[in-house]
């Protein structure tokens, strides 16, 4: 299982939106952040948030139990740590 | 750290500036630091400047980039003196850097009066910090955007502690580990919400 903490703030709606669209993600807002969870790998397809590259590589505000083992202009993918 | 002289003041110098140009003073000067700890400690903890906002930012574009945080201390006017840590960089120092370019390039922060200046003197000595000196100028006396949100501030607060964690640590430090520490403070607090209800 994994989390990723996006700041609760209008600039990165988009990519927690995105994150939370995926089957099985589970959301939850905690104080100032939005927090994604799932069992699984999460993985959110850069354009299908719509931002741009400055809102983009600074959207993730912390990674609870995963491992990013991707972060480029495509996508953001975390991976639970068994 | 200036004030102005009661010269200036008598003179009831507009404080908007000059008109004619719609620039209003600096919304942010930025500076690399590679001692973010000693960043922190001096601007946030011996002059009270609030850590407003920081960012945790993936490396991206030119290859030479590196993973970063950019923190931002309210230095009054809605403005900030900024920083940028770059994970995995070694300290630089131009050796052959003239003294005079050394000298002359400086930040001064505005206090609007002289005991303004000497409280900001106190905390800085006070905090074993030596003063280089003190002038009285012609004009002013010295000791030598966007919009934030409530979120801001309590990221600011939680990055700056995650940094400073991952710094102490005996990990090396990395933007995985910040974004590790990250969580696991947000979900401390988040459960020490919830018990104060």
């Amino acid at each position: 299982m994994t989390t990723l903490y996006f700041l609760d703030a209008a600039e990165f709606t988009d990519v927690s939106a995105v994150a939370a669209a995926q089957p099985g993600a589970r959301v939850e807002r905690l104080p100032g952040y939005v927090a994604v969870t799932s069992d699984g790998p999460i993985v959110v397809d850069r354009r299908a948030t719509g931002v741009r590259h400055a809102v983009w590589y600074s959207a993730l505000a912390a990674v609870g139990d995963g491992r990013v083992v991707q972060y480029d202009k495509d996508a953001l993918k975390v991976e639970p740590i068994l | 750290m200036t004030s102005p002289t009661a010269q200036v003041r008598e003179q009831g110098a507009d404080p908007r500036g000059t008109p004619g140009h719609p620039v209003r003073g600096i919304n942010h000067m930025a500076f690399p630091t590679f001692d973010p700890a000693g960043t922190i400690h001096f601007y946030r903890d011996v002059l009270g400047l609030p850590l407003v906002q920081t960012m945790q930012v993936k490396a991206w574009g030119p290859e030479y980039q590196r993973d970063f945080v950019h923190f931002f201390f309210d230095i009054g006017n809605a403005d900030c003196l900024a920083f940028f840590y770059y994970f995995g960089q070694e300290s630089y120092t131009d050796e052959n850097l003239p003294p005079l370019l050394d000298l002359g390039r400086h930040v001064a922060l505005h206090v609007d009066t002289l005991e303004d200046l000497d409280g900001l003197q106190k905390r800085i000595e006070d905090a074993g910090l030596k003063l280089d000196m003190r002038v009285m100028h012609e004009t002013v006396e010295s000791i030598y955007v966007r919009e934030l949100t409530a979120a801001d501030a309590v990221d600011a607060e939680v990055t700056a502690q995650a940094l400073l964690d991952v710094l102490a640590s005996d990990g090396e430090p990395t933007l995985d580990a910040l974004w590790a520490r990250k969580a696991e403070l947000i979900t401390s607090r988040a459960r020490a919400a919830q018990g104060e209800r």
